[in-house]
């Protein structure tokens, strides 16, 4: 199982679907996509997680980096989807205190538009 | 070489795998752990997960990124006990004591990924410790399975 990532923009919020296994091997053709997520302020994204069977700390830190860059330039991450395996690896990491998730992609995607 | 401690009649060797020191070969080492305990697909995911953190650590600061060392990784499964042990050819290095415990609860500024591969690890594990033999790096992880 490889990974692959799809990123789609509706309605003003950017789609990130991650899909497979996020690890050390994988996690660097992500890295300028994630990198070019936020721009400006009000920017709005949706990581779509429900797809990815495995993240390790190569896929964590990406996470964090979007964390980061969205406080940076004022713009909304929401992470969704999560399986209970990957969100168990989250909280361990101390992720769930400081980034906004949902259940469902449709919660997200509320929550966006709000 | 002798690798296993406490060999006992009810502890079973359920892996016994070899992978060069390349992180792409991360996957299809996932797939045979999966493989040798199918009961237990949470704890292969948290077994995969701390052999990736400890074997990329082990690449990274032991092996100076070389790709062309053997690293082997054993499992087996006693009654109440997963044992994973990962042996490397490796100079001294114990990811225990080298490794800075990461602040978990900083805000997402203030937030560095170092030191999560190993704080993973030890939560994930109830018990991980490595040892140096003369010739490589034993790592010994164990995780208790509930009856």
């Amino acid at each position: 199982m490889s990974f692959e990532f799809h990123l789609n923009t509706a309605d003003g919020i950017q789609h990130l679907t991650l899909v497979g296994r996020l690890d050390s091997a994988t996690f660097i053709t992500l890295e300028k996509t994630i990198n070019g997520l936020f721009n400006s302020a009000g920017d709005r994204v949706l990581i779509d997680f429900s797809a990815l069977i495995y993240i390790s700390s190569a896929g964590l830190r990406l996470i964090l980096v979007a964390a980061k860059r969205a406080r940076q330039v004022g713009g909304r991450l929401i992470l969704c989807g999560l399986s209970p395996s990957v969100r168990d690896i989250f909280e361990i990491s101390g992720f769930l205190k400081i980034m906004e998730t949902a259940d469902s992609k449709a919660d997200a995607e509320r929550a966006l538009q709000a | 070489m002798q690798i296993h401690t406490s060999e006992g009649p009810d502890k079973v060797l359920l892996l016994d795998y070899t992978m060069p020191s390349q992180a792409v070969m991360f996957g299809n080492l996932a797939v045979s752990v999966e493989d040798a305990i199918p009961d237990l697909p949470d704890i292969a995911f948290s077994a995969n997960l701390c052999l990736e953190e400890l074997i990329t650590n082990t690449i990274q600061y032991g092996l100076a990124n070389a790709p062309d060392h053997a690293i082997r990784i054993y499992i087996s499964r006693s009654p109440d006990c997963l044992e994973i042990v990962v042996r490397d050819d490796a100079p001294p290095f114990d990811p225990f004591n080298s490794v800075p415990t990461p602040d978990i609860h900083a805000g997402v500024d203030e937030r560095d990924i170092g030191g999560l591969g190993v704080h993973l690890v030890r939560t994930l594990m109830d018990e991980a410790w490595a040892t140096y033999d003369g010739t490589g790096n034993l790592i010994t992880l164990k995780k208790t399975l509930k009856q």
